[in-house]
């Protein structure tokens, strides 16, 4: 490929991503089929990598994206409707649409905030294993290519590929509807979508695994979702709670890792390096979520507690008793082992080291925990505040061998020869 | 990744464009605007008066001179600023380039970073 050419190419894919949910949510509403209409898009994107580079870009690229979408789907249901009649109630939407609706742009704008809606409900239905929602909602709505998101969660690409087909079969299989839905069951779906956009963004802050200690894309892709969905979800406090968490949490990206890519923690980070207009966005929704009703949610108490960081000039001007508070409120509302670490972490700040390794022991039964590398990290860490080296040591490793994160790894280690003196 | 892109404008254009130019340039800009918004990647923009109504500061052999706009030597001016983020270069060209002021003065795109650096 000709260096113009593949800048073309990369020109049309990053106006894809942005557009993508556009036109995959008009398409869902005219096919009235996610994986057809993510299928149809898909057709359609390729076309355009075949036709732009020559014809040049179009001024409204996600109409053409429609248009071209439609025609192909047209097509396709005429041809099925000539083999067999059983597809014909799928189509006849978009058939009958097609007659009554030539002008695509208002195909497009047309109330394209509740088809997005509709669209991440759908990417993030609690029918689908979290993986699934995680890959799919990277694709309907980052606008991500298998290859990308295979790479984002260091897995095969036929891996991710798979995941997507097998999404969209269950959707099919239940006849997930293409809605917002009823206020009876808003509430529990509305938090399945804010726990994946959730974990596509700490998938990012955190990486599990790999050769990176953060993957800031993906951050971004969840903060990007996150203040769509507080655009098209106003009133609801979990929502801003969720996005004042990822604006505090990612104002700290640039000093999290050293210029080599080493893990900067906390204490040790320079503060100067936080972004303050990311800190004052936080704060903002954070005010917002408080404001709805939401501060005891369990979003908005994290980010309470991420505001508590952000507003410390210096690590030592830290407010851990306060800290200490917000996860008393988070351990009320979700009793998890890993909040209850964070609490540990606390209170250890707060009121001294033992005090601290007392609440990550009694941590230490649970089947989870045992294979969770940041227990023995925090372990270690207190034990060596406590002198208490060659116990300390033991605890690095064991840290150092759970860890599938290579950066992570390299850390432990080398607090593990820290130990012997 | 944050960017920030200037619309830099033409000196004098604005007095010269017809009313109804203007209106559609800025119907243009405001759709353009919400559509940015609605992607979650604009931080926040912002449209400015003619330079005819600045002030330039500078400090000049130990006290600070004010002059008053409009300033002569200047060809163009500043019309207008947008701060997005969360985008890589990619997205941000591609989103420059989608600018309805591509058409009446020139966009540019400048990565956000200290200053302090080569």
């Amino acid at each position: 490929m000709s260096d113009a050419r593949a800048a073309t190419h990369r020109a049309i894919e990053a106006i894809w991503r942005m557009e993508a949910p556009k036109v995959i949510a008009t398409l869902t509403r005219l096919v009235r089929d996610v994986g057809l209409a993510e299928e149809l898009a898909q057709d359609a994107l390729v076309a355009a990598l075949e036709q732009w580079p020559s014809e040049g870009l179009p001024d409204k690229p996600a109409a053409w994206w429609v248009a071209t979408a439609k025609r192909r789907g047209i097509d396709r249901i005429r041809h099925e409707q000539m083999q067999a009649r059983k597809h014909a109630m799928l189509g006849q939407d978009l058939l009958e649409e097609d007659a009554a609706m030539p002008d695509f742009d208002a195909a497009v704008d047309d109330d394209i905030g509740d088809d997005l809606l509709r669209l991440i409900f759908i990417a993030c239905h609690p029918v689908l294993s979290t993986d699934a929602r995680l890959a799919l909602t990277l694709r309907l709505l980052g606008g991500l290519s298998t290859d990308e998101i295979a790479r984002a969660f260091l897995v095969p690409e036929p891996t991710i590929a798979q995941r997507i087909v097998r999404a969209k079969r269950t959707l099919r299989a239940a006849q997930v509807p293409f809605e917002v839905p009823p206020a009876a069951e808003r509430a529990e779906r509305l938090s399945s979508v804010l726990e994946v956009i959730y974990l596509i963004f700490n998938e990012g802050y955190a990486a599990t695994a790999g050769e990176d200690w953060v993957r800031p894309e993906l951050c971004s892709e969840a903060q990007r979702l996150g203040r769509v969905l507080a655009r098209l979800v106003p009133g609801d406090g979990e929502v801003f709670g969720l996005l004042a968490l990822m604006e505090l949490q990612a104002s700290r990206l640039r000093a999290r890792t050293a210029p080599d890519g080493r893990p900067v923690l906390l204490p040790d980070q320079d503060r100067s390096h936080w972004d303050p207009l990311l800190i004052r966005r936080g704060l903002a929704a954070l005010a917002q979520a408080e404001a709805l009703g939401g501060a005891l949610g369990p979003y908005a108490l994290q980010a309470a507690i991420a505001a508590c960081h952000a507003r410390a000039a210096r690590a030592d001007q830290t407010d851990w008793a306060r800290i200490t508070a917000l996860y008393d409120a988070l351990m009320a509302v979700a009793p998890t082992p890993v909040v209850a670490l964070n609490r540990a972490v606390a209170v250890a700040m707060a009121f001294g080291a033992q005090a601290g390794l007392a609440l990550v022991d009694s941590l230490g039964d649970d089947p989870f925990m045992q294979r969770y590398p940041l227990l023995p990290a925090v372990r270690g860490d207190l034990l060596f505040r406590l002198h208490r080296f060659a116990e300390a040591r033991q605890a690095f490793l064991q840290a150092a061998s759970l860890t599938q994160n290579r950066r992570e790894q390299t850390l432990m280690m080398e607090r593990a020869a820290d130990c012997v003196r | 990744m944050a960017y920030v892109m200037l619309i830099i404008e033409p000196a004098g254009d604005r007095g010269i464009r017809a009313p109804e130019v203007a209106d559609a340039r800025y119907e243009a800009m405001q759709a353009y605007t919400d559509e940015l918004t609605r992607r979650g990647v604009l931080v926040t923009s912002q449209s400015l008066q003619s330079d005819a109504r600045g002030v330039r500061i500078k400090a000049q052999d130990g006290s600070v001179r004010l002059t008053d706009g409009p300033f002569a030597e200047a060809r163009e001016m500043v019309g207008g600023f947008f701060l997005l983020q969360n985008v890589n270069r990619d997205e941000a060209l591609a989103i420059a380039r989608a600018c309805p002021a591509v058409d009446f003065a020139t966009v540019e795109l400048r990565e956000t970073g200290p200053c302090n650096e080569a």
